[in-house]
């Protein structure tokens, strides 16, 4: 389980519901680290003075906020706490509203709400409550140091915030140039365009079947590549023990220990029996999986 | 172009039937050696007719295709460890965690008849790379393999000298070794093992046995990982090689280099015959077995291996002779 990265209540009214907070989805980017292309040595980065040159430690740091060019004034947490204390610890419900009153778009990162002990029992209140009435509240919460417009909303069995974008964040549409909603469609083109709607429609959406292709053929290659590649450049050697006498007592050792558990298990366990693996699962003479879609136009 | 010449660079698809299977044999002259005009039809042909001599090796081990579609000329190839979308039914396969600490299973495919070996050989899998351990037991390798890499200037007798020494200590804690060609510059020695040793014991053995052999041929050989600080006139010895996902290229491989060679297992007296070589062409001696002449050689005297007799051996006898011996 994940550490929740955030613990407070929900306020509405006169209830206080204490809950934690933690992320709901998770974003597993590529992530890459460089190396420096002659010899394949991490680079590193360093913090570097303006004015004197030197190097920096990250305990040296302090947030500044550049009010006008060049002219910075520094702020700590306790000074960013000092302006709103009670909004670090809250999820503040301002009001509730039918859900399809708002617009998607404002909808941005969900996180789960996770009741604490005391507070179970007014969680499935308000969960039920938001249910039945078919609303979802809108709250406003401080998340790392930042005030956002939040919804909770009902989910399963959990009650999830969702932040929202404020009014300002949206871009306006008027500054593109869509064909007005009025545009002259003709009835037989929207009756076939209706009809390949229906013969690409399904019943349900299952998000499981989408996967994040590219991501995966990247790490594909990436492991072929590692699989492959020449080992000697790669490897950095790794500390060995030193003379070979040492390195017969670790085998020995090994060897020794694996023996014991072998004996152990000898009653139901053959010796001769390769141990099996872990992991490993034979599928033999399962069907391949079959391919989504055939290409229709040869 | 005239209406009678067949479209450029597509030859029709020629139908065939191996082991009970319909397989569909794609562009068969599409040259895959152009220094040697090698085609894809001639890899399938090759691997048709060693394959009573291959597929005891790849029966079991999950394998890493080394695919070249267009040919050796392009730079790396396509390593191909998680199974084509597009295999048949019938081939068979298995899924397991690629490494130790890998992050998602990839189903390997198992190449355990010849139908199958037709099947890869058409998709231009010219390197056959196999698992050191086999279904179902993938923890335990079944062998131990040293790479012999020879530098640029080491002569053939010091490569075999080094293979020698490494038969000679091995048979001394009473091991028995294996060679073959790499099918590029150096040879492989093996020694197979029962298996019933984790990866880490294996790789502890063969360090201990890399440290023996760079002690007695100090001279010869090097356990410098770094090319640029490695002599290059000696041996380098790897053994790092095994590990769990890993691989290593299977005897009677097709090496995707010019000439088509292949990676041979060899009898010892072969090697012998190298020591007394004078000559120092190392690399065009090692790639003389080639997918031209391995047939004929298969079809005559089957694999070396199998009268120089590949036999699993436990470990714990050999280290206890070995403690004596290599101690000092």
């Amino acid at each position: 389980m994940a550490h929740a990265i955030w613990s407070g209540a929900i306020n509405f009214g006169l209830v206080t519901i204490p809950v934690k907070l933690y992320t709901a989805v998770r974003t597993d980017d590529l992530r890459f680290n460089f190396l420096h292309k002659q010899d394949g040595g991490r680079i590193y980065n360093e913090r570097h003075c303006s004015i004197d040159g030197e190097k920096v430690e990250y305990g040296d740091l302090v947030r500044g906020y550049e009010y006008e060019k060049g002219r910075y004034v520094t702020v700590t947490d306790e000074d960013l706490k000092a302006v709103r204390p009670e909004a670090t610890q809250s999820v503040q419900i301002v009001e509730f509203v039918e859900l399809d009153q708002i617009n998607p778009m404002y909808f941005d990162t969900p996180y789960y709400l996770e009741p604490e002990k005391k507070g179970r029992h007014a969680y499935a209140l308000l969960r039920d409550a938001l249910i039945e009435s078919g609303k979802v509240a809108i709250a406003s919460v401080v998340i790392r140091s930042r005030e956002h417009l939040a919804a909770v909303k009902p989910n399963g069995a959990a009650l999830v915030l969702e932040l929202m974008h404020f009014a300002d964040e949206l871009v306006d549409q008027g500054a593109f140039d869509f064909p007005a909603l009025n545009e002259k469609v003709a009835d037989a083109e929207k009756k076939i365009a209706k009809l390949l709607i229906d013969t690409m429609s399904v019943e349900t959406f299952e998000p499981e079947q989408f996967h994040d292709k590219y991501k995966e053929d990247v790490l594909a290659m990436i492991e072929a590549r590692a699989n492959g590649e020449e080992i000697e450049a790669a490897e950095v050697q790794r500390p060995v023990a030193t003379n070979v006498v040492n390195l017969m007592d670790v085998l020995q050792r090994s060897l020794a220990q694996s023996k014991s558990r072998r004996g152990a298990s000898a009653a139901d366990d053959d010796e001769a029996e390769p141990k099996s693996a872990k992991k490993g699962t034979t599928r033999k003479k399962t069907p391949a999986a079959k391919p989504k879609r055939k290409k229709s136009a040869a | 172009m005239t209406p009678a010449t067949r479209p450029r660079g597509k030859s029709a698809a020629v139908t065939t039937t191996v082991g009970g299977h319909v397989l569909s044999l794609t562009n068969g002259d599409k040259v895959l050696f152009p220094n040697d005009g090698y085609t894809k039809g001639d890899l399938i042909a090759y691997y048709r007719a060693v394959a009573g001599a291959i597929l005891p090796y790849l029966r079991h081990n999950p394998l890493t295709m080394e695919r070249y579609p267009d040919g050796i000329a392009m730079p790396r190839g396509i390593w191909e460890k998680q199974m084509p979308r597009f295999t048949p039914e019938w081939v068979h396969r298995v899924t397991t965690t690629p490494s130790t600490g890998a992050p998602r299973d990839v189903t390997f495919l198992i190449c355990d008849d010849e139908a199958t070996l037709v099947w890869i050989a058409n998709l231009a899998a010219i390197t056959l790379h196999i698992w050191f351990s086999h279904v179902p037991s993938l923890d335990t390798p079944d062998l131990i393999l040293f790479d012999l890499d020879p530098g640029e200037r080491c002569p053939i007798a010091r490569l075999a000298k080094v293979a020698l020494a490494f038969r000679d200590e091995l048979a001394g804690v009473g091991l028995n070794a294996l060679v073959k060609t790499t099918g590029g510059m150096g040879l492989h020695v093996v020694v197979p093992l029962e298996p019933r040793y984790d990866y880490e014991q294996a790789k502890a053995f063969a360090e201990l046995v890399a440290r023996r052999l760079f002690a007695v041929l100090p001279k010869d050989t090097t356990l410098e990982r770094a090319i640029a600080r490695r002599p290059d006139d000696v041996v380098y010895l790897d053994w790092v090689q095994v590990g769990k996902g890993k691989t290593y290229v299977a005897p009677f491989s097709v090496r995707a280099r010019d000439g088509a060679p292949v990676s041979m297992p060899l009898a010892w007296a072969e090697v012998e015959g190298m020591r007394r070589k004078r000559a120092p062409e190392t690399t065009a001696e090692m790639r003389r077995w080639t997918i031209a002449n391995v047939p004929a050689l298969v079809a005559k005297g089957g694999d070396p291996w199998q009268r120089e007799g590949w036999k699993p051996q436990p470990l714990e006898t050999a280290l206890t002779r070995a403690r004596p011996l290599w101690g000092k």
